[in-house]
Parts: C-alpha cells; sequence; structure tokens
C-alpha cells in the first residue's frame, strides 16, 4: 500500500504492529518526549486530577524525556524562579537524564542542537511548536499536558493518522531568507488553518536549496496554518546536519511516490513580494506595500521560527554601517547558546550592538514576552511566531509579523518599508 | 472531573467569531494566577465578557477555535461556561479538552442559526445543537468510542491511573 510520510511514521510507532492509514485511530509508541516548565507545577496539577498523591509516580524511561527550562529562563520574576525550582526538584525525583537547565534557549532550538529527536522518530512535547522537528524529518508532535502525563507513564499516546498536503515549493532561493514570507503567503492565500489537523509534506525544487534554519521556520510555523506535522524530506543537508549531533541509528521517513494526498498546494516563490501578517491573526496577509509607511516602536527577531543564524546573519548583514531609527527598540534573540556562539565567532553581535540593536539572552523571552513588552498604540514588527493581540503585552498595541529581512528594514526606517526601497544592495 | 456526554445543556450564547486563539482565552504570561485569568479571559474579543459571563452560558465561535499555544482552556470551565460550540476547532485546543474532559463540541453551520445573547441547546445523544426560539439546528460531530470513554473517565490523567493501578494489581497478582 502506498503511504505519506505520516502514514509510516504511525504505522512504524502503531503498538499493535500493523500499518495505519490516513483516518484511523491508534496507540503509538513515543521515542521522545519535551517537557519545558510543565514538568513541574501543571504535571503535578495533572496527577493531583487523577487521584496521585504527591505527582507522578514515575517515567516511563527516563532517558527519553528530555527537560528543558526554556520559557522562564532565566527567571524574571520570583514565582517563575520558583516554578523552575520545582521543575529541578521533579527531575531529581523522577531521575531524568536530560535536563537543560541553566542553559538559556528555546527548547526546540536545543532538542536540534544536540541531536535529541531524529529522523524518523515520533517525538511529543507539550509544546505547540514541538511540530518544528518536522525539519529534520522527525515527527514532532505537540500534545497537551494531560497527554504529556500519560506519555510519562506509558511511553505512549492516542492519535488519529492525519490525511496529508503535500505544499510543492519551486523557484530559487534568493541571498537572504524567505521561509517566513512563504508560510505567510500561504496563510493570506489560503486561511490560517489550510492545514487543520493535517500533515503537511514539503516537496519541490526549492526544498534541496532551503537551509535547515529556513525548513525549521517552515516547520514550526506548521502549527499556525493548523497543521500536526510539517514534514521535510530526508536529503544531504538533513544528513550533514544530523552527523555531529548524533550517533544513535535512525530510519528517515520516505513517502510512497504514488501516496494519497488530501490535497497539493503549489507555488513559485520566484515573484513573491515581501509578505506582512497584520494585526490580530496570522492569516491577515498581504505583501508589505500594503502597511507601508505604518510607524513602529519596537521591532524583534528571534523565537523558535526566526531565532536561527541565517536571521541574524541577514539583520547583521544588512545593519552593517547603518544604525537602527532613532526611538526604535529593535530587539534580537538567537535561539540558543549555541546559536548565539555561531553569531559571536561569524562577528555578527559586534555588527548589532553597534547598530544599536538590544541583544537578548536567547530563549522564549521576546515572543511572549518576558522582555519587551509594549504599552497602549504601540506598534511591533516582528520576526516571531504569533501577532494575537496582547502577545507582546498591552491588547491595545498593534503586531505586524514579517521576515527577519522586513523587520530589520523596518527597524533602520522606523516604518514598514519594503525592504528593496531601505536597502540599495538587495 | 468526569462529564457526562448525554447530558443536556442548554445556556446563553456568547458569540464569538473565528480563529480566537489561546492568547485572548488564557493569557497567562500577563495574568498567572487562575483568580486573574478568571478576569481576564477573552477580553481581548469581548471586554465585558469576564465580568458578566454567567454559570452554565455557553460559548459559540467560527472556526479554528483555540488555536496558538497548547495551553488548555480550563479558564472557561472556571468561569462557569457549560460549553463550546464551533463551527471547528484547533487540534491542540481539542486535544485539551477531551484530555481534561471538558465539553466540546464541533457543529458546523452553527454561527449561521444562533446570535448573541440567544439561548441554544446541545443535544449530545441525538447530535444536535438547536437554537431555542427559532428552532433552527445543525448536527454536530460525534466522537469516536475511545475519545468518549476519556470524557466518561473524567480526562487522560484519570484514564491513566486506572491503567497504572490494574498494571500494580497485575504484579502483585504475579508475585504472590
Ligand atoms: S519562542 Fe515563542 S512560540 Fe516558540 S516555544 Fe518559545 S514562546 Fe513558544
Amino acid at each position: 500500500m502506498a503511504m505519506t510520510m505520516a502514514e509510516k511514521l504511525f504505522s512504524r510507532h502503531n503498538l499493535d504492529g500493523t500499518p495505519v492509514v490516513a483516518g484511523d485511530i491508534l496507540t503509538a509508541r513515543i521515542d521522545g518526549a519535551m517537557c519545558h516548565y510543565h514538568a513541574a507545577e501543571p504535571m503535578m496539577e495533572a496527577a493531583e486530577q487523577a487521584g496521585f498523591k504527591g505527582g507522578l509516580p514515575r517515567v516511563w524511561d527516563p532517558d527519553r524525556v528530555f527537560v528543558l527550562l526554556d520559557h522562564h529562563q532565566p527567571a524574571l520574576s520570583q514565582s517563575l524562579a520558583d516554578s523552575n525550582a520545582a521543575v529541578r526538584r521533579e527531575v531529581e525525583r523522577l531521575g531524568i537524564t536530560c535536563f537543560h537547565d541553566a542553559e538559556p534557549g528555546i527548547s526546540h532550538q536545543m532538542m536540534a542542537d544536540y541531536g535529541l529527536m531524529r529522523p524518523g522518530e515520533l517525538v511529543v512535547g507539550n509544546d505547540s511548536h514541538t511540530i518544528s522537528y518536522g525539519a529534520i524529518n522527525s515527527g514532532g508532535i505537540g500534545i497537551t499536558r494531560a497527554d504529556m502525563f500519560y506519555v510519562l507513564l506509558f511511553g505512549e499516546l492516542w492519535f488519529q493518522v492525519p490525511t496529508s498536503l503535500k505544499v510543492v515549493l519551486n523557484g530559487r532561493q534568493p541571498n537572504y531568507p524567505i521561509a517566513k514570507d512563504i508560510i505567510l503567503y500561504l496563510a493570506g492565500l489560503y486561511g490560517d488553518d489550510f492545514a487543520g489537523s493535517m500533515s503537511i509534506e514539503y516537496s519541490g525544487t526549492l526544498v534541496p536549496q532551503l537551509s535547515i534554519d529556513s525548513r525549521m521556520c517552515l516547520s514550526a510555523h506548521g502549527v499556525e496554518v493548523g497543521a500536526k506535522l510539517a514534514l521535510f524530506p530526508y536529503d544531504d543537508k538533513t544528513r550533514e546536519f544530523m552527523k555531529s549531533r548524533t550517533d544513535k541509528p535512525y530510519e528517515p521517513l520516505v513517502a510512497d511516490a504514488d501516496a494519497k494526498y488530501e490535497k497539493e498546494i503549489v507555488l513559485n516563490v520566484d515573484d513573491m513580494p515581501f509578505m506582512v501578517a497584520k494585526p490580530h491573526q496570522f492569516g491577515n496577509v498581504g505583501p508589505v506595500s500594503e502597511s507601508a509607511g505604518v510607524k513602529i516602536n519596537q521591532a524583534q527577531i528571534g523565537s523558535c521560527a526566526n531565532g536561527r543564524f541565517e536571521d541574524i546573519e541577514i539583520a547583521a548583514r544588512l545593519l552593517d554601517g547603518r544604525r537602527v531609527a532613532k526611538g526604535v527598540r529593535l530587539l534580537i534573540s538567537p535561539a540558543s547558546q549555541q546559536v548565539y556562539l555561531q553569531c559571536l565567532k561569524a562577528g555578527l553581535i559586534e555588527k548589532l550592538v553597534a547598530a544599536g540593536a538590544h541583544v537578548i539572552t536567547p530563549g522564549c523571552g521576546i515572543c511572549q514576552p518576558k522582555v519587551g513588552f509594549i504599552s497602549d498604540k504601540e506598534v511591533c514588527i516582528t520576526a516571531t511566531t504569533r501577532n494575537f493581540k496582547g502577545r507582546k503585552g498591552s491588547i491595545h498595541a498593534d503586531i505586524y509579523l514579517g521576515g527577519p529581512l522586513t523587520v530589520v528594514a523596518a527597524a533602520v526606517a522606523g516604518k514598514i518599508m519594503d525592504p528593496r526601497e531601505v536597502f540599495s544592495e538587495l | 472531573m468526569s462529564f457526562d456526554l448525554n447530558q443536556l445543556i442548554k445556556g446563553k450564547v456568547w458569540k464569538f467569531g473565528d480563529s480566537i486563539e489561546t492568547d485572548a482565552i488564557n493569557p497567562y504570561y500577563r495574568y498567572p494566577t487562575m483568580e486573574e485569568l478568571k478576569q481576564h479571559t477573552m477580553e481581548a474579543y469581548r471586554p465585558e465578557f469576564p465580568k458578566e459571563v454567567k454559570p452554565g452560558d455557553i460559548v459559540v465561535a467560527g472556526r479554528n477555535f483555540g488555536c496558538g499555544s497548547s495551553r488548555p482552556g480550563l479558564v472557561l470551565r472556571e468561569v462557569g461556561v457549560a460549553a463550546v460550540v464551533v463551527e471547528s476547532v484547533a487540534r491542540l485546543f481539542l486535544r485539551n479538552n477531551i484530555s481534561r474532559a471538558i465539553p466540546i463540541f464541533m457543529a458546523p453551520g452553527i454561527t449561521q442559526i444562533v446570535n448573541d445573547g440567544e439561548v441554544l441547546e446541545v443535544d449530545y445523544p441525538a447530535g444536535i445543537v438547536r437554537n431555542s426560539r427559532t428552532g433552527a439546528s445543525v448536527t454536530m460531530r460525534k466522537f469516536p468510542p475511545m475519545i468518549e470513554q476519556i470524557f466518561k473517565a473524567g480526562g487522560l490523567p484519570e484514564f491513566a491511573r486506572a491503567r497504572y493501578e490494574a498494571e500494580l494489581a497485575k504484579q502483585a497478582g504475579s508475585a504472590r
């Protein structure tokens, strides 16, 4: 039977050992479980709900549970410090071996940095952007806290096998990242739930040209268009990426040539304009020209969507010899310490600071936010994940989403503008 | 807390649009405690909601309800919302409601048959949602039996406990 990547993933992990197809409900064996601050109080709450006194009685496999303190690290308030301390106690009590505690960074990026998810695996996380692992052909799926409680106990979870959506990206990669523009473009055309509960499979002539960083941006944003999985094919770039990060064997997912797709979308990126999502929804998208002239107070680059080397590199490249506009706060936060180090070694950080940017400790800080709240009537343009009301503080503020290039152009101009009008070298 | 899917639910409707996100439902990063959340849930779309919502009210919304983060909508239950009835729901929000046994119903066409403030009747056994005043109704999607069982158990943690205890009992039996 011809199968999609999602069908292969679930067939391989079906406890019953039988093949499954789109629509089937199964209990799946879990290869890895990623937990952040949810590992303590929310898990305790689930335990109490179920009548377990004193919390989760065990984890099914202490070596397959990865706890990474990202959302609240370093703690910016007393209650967050206390919550982190509770996670530490739980990790110790349950004997969890993989714990990234004092290292700032976004969990999903650290999972990638340290090779904690591999191609072909089924890895769950109690965070919606766990879907980003699809970039390296890994079956990353976001689950809920109560789901995670079940996983931690048994290493299994129920799923429904999704139908699949083929997204064919054709065209040429310019010398700057366009992953954000691609996903915004698609959300604008087809709506912010066009992949609702589906598995996206990327293919097309652009895909081999896309860096792992760009693939991670596209896969992470799968959740912003409703997807359950957002998978890239395994290729030389994936192999190269994994080589230095894991020595454990893995078996990539390969779709069969005649697999059945519910829908197919084809996009040629060559004539695609720079795209911007306007307040307050991910699907409220137009070309940057539609928002041109909107004055901004804050600009941001970071998060599990755009906090990677190529996002920061384009900012540094264009800020070299320029200044951030007077009165504009440009916040740039590398996704992890490893990314930060990579940027430092490449001399990017010096250029950013010289241009007047704030470089913020790696982590979720600027995304949710923990740092950089904005006030009533302020405007922020950001290469992070979401532009929902209140996502950066006040619910009476406006948030625009754009790619790192569009953000840095706005930071220099003090208003949203087509990057080509701001940077003549493009 | 177990939830009986077969009970009839009748309540006053609070109507919302499409793609209502969990940041609006559960803005925990601004309001970390449940008491604060209760005073601010949904205010991004309806500032009066947290003040005026009454126990037994029903939330009706368009497509893609609960999109965004994996945060649960427990606060809606805490302020007394008896059911959420939507055109469609984002998968993580649905999973949250299932794994916490909080009633949510997918009824395509629901936004066409009911206005804000009207009274809605949710009849899961019959698979129907009805506007009390006009009598207009739409059908809702039924859950697969396995999901119905999770509701009956009171959520996935309870489900997990039953399995865990059964395993312990079995081990004790074989050790004897
Ligand atoms: S960077 Fe933002 S979207 Fe990504 S995991 Fe952190 S808070 Fe969530």
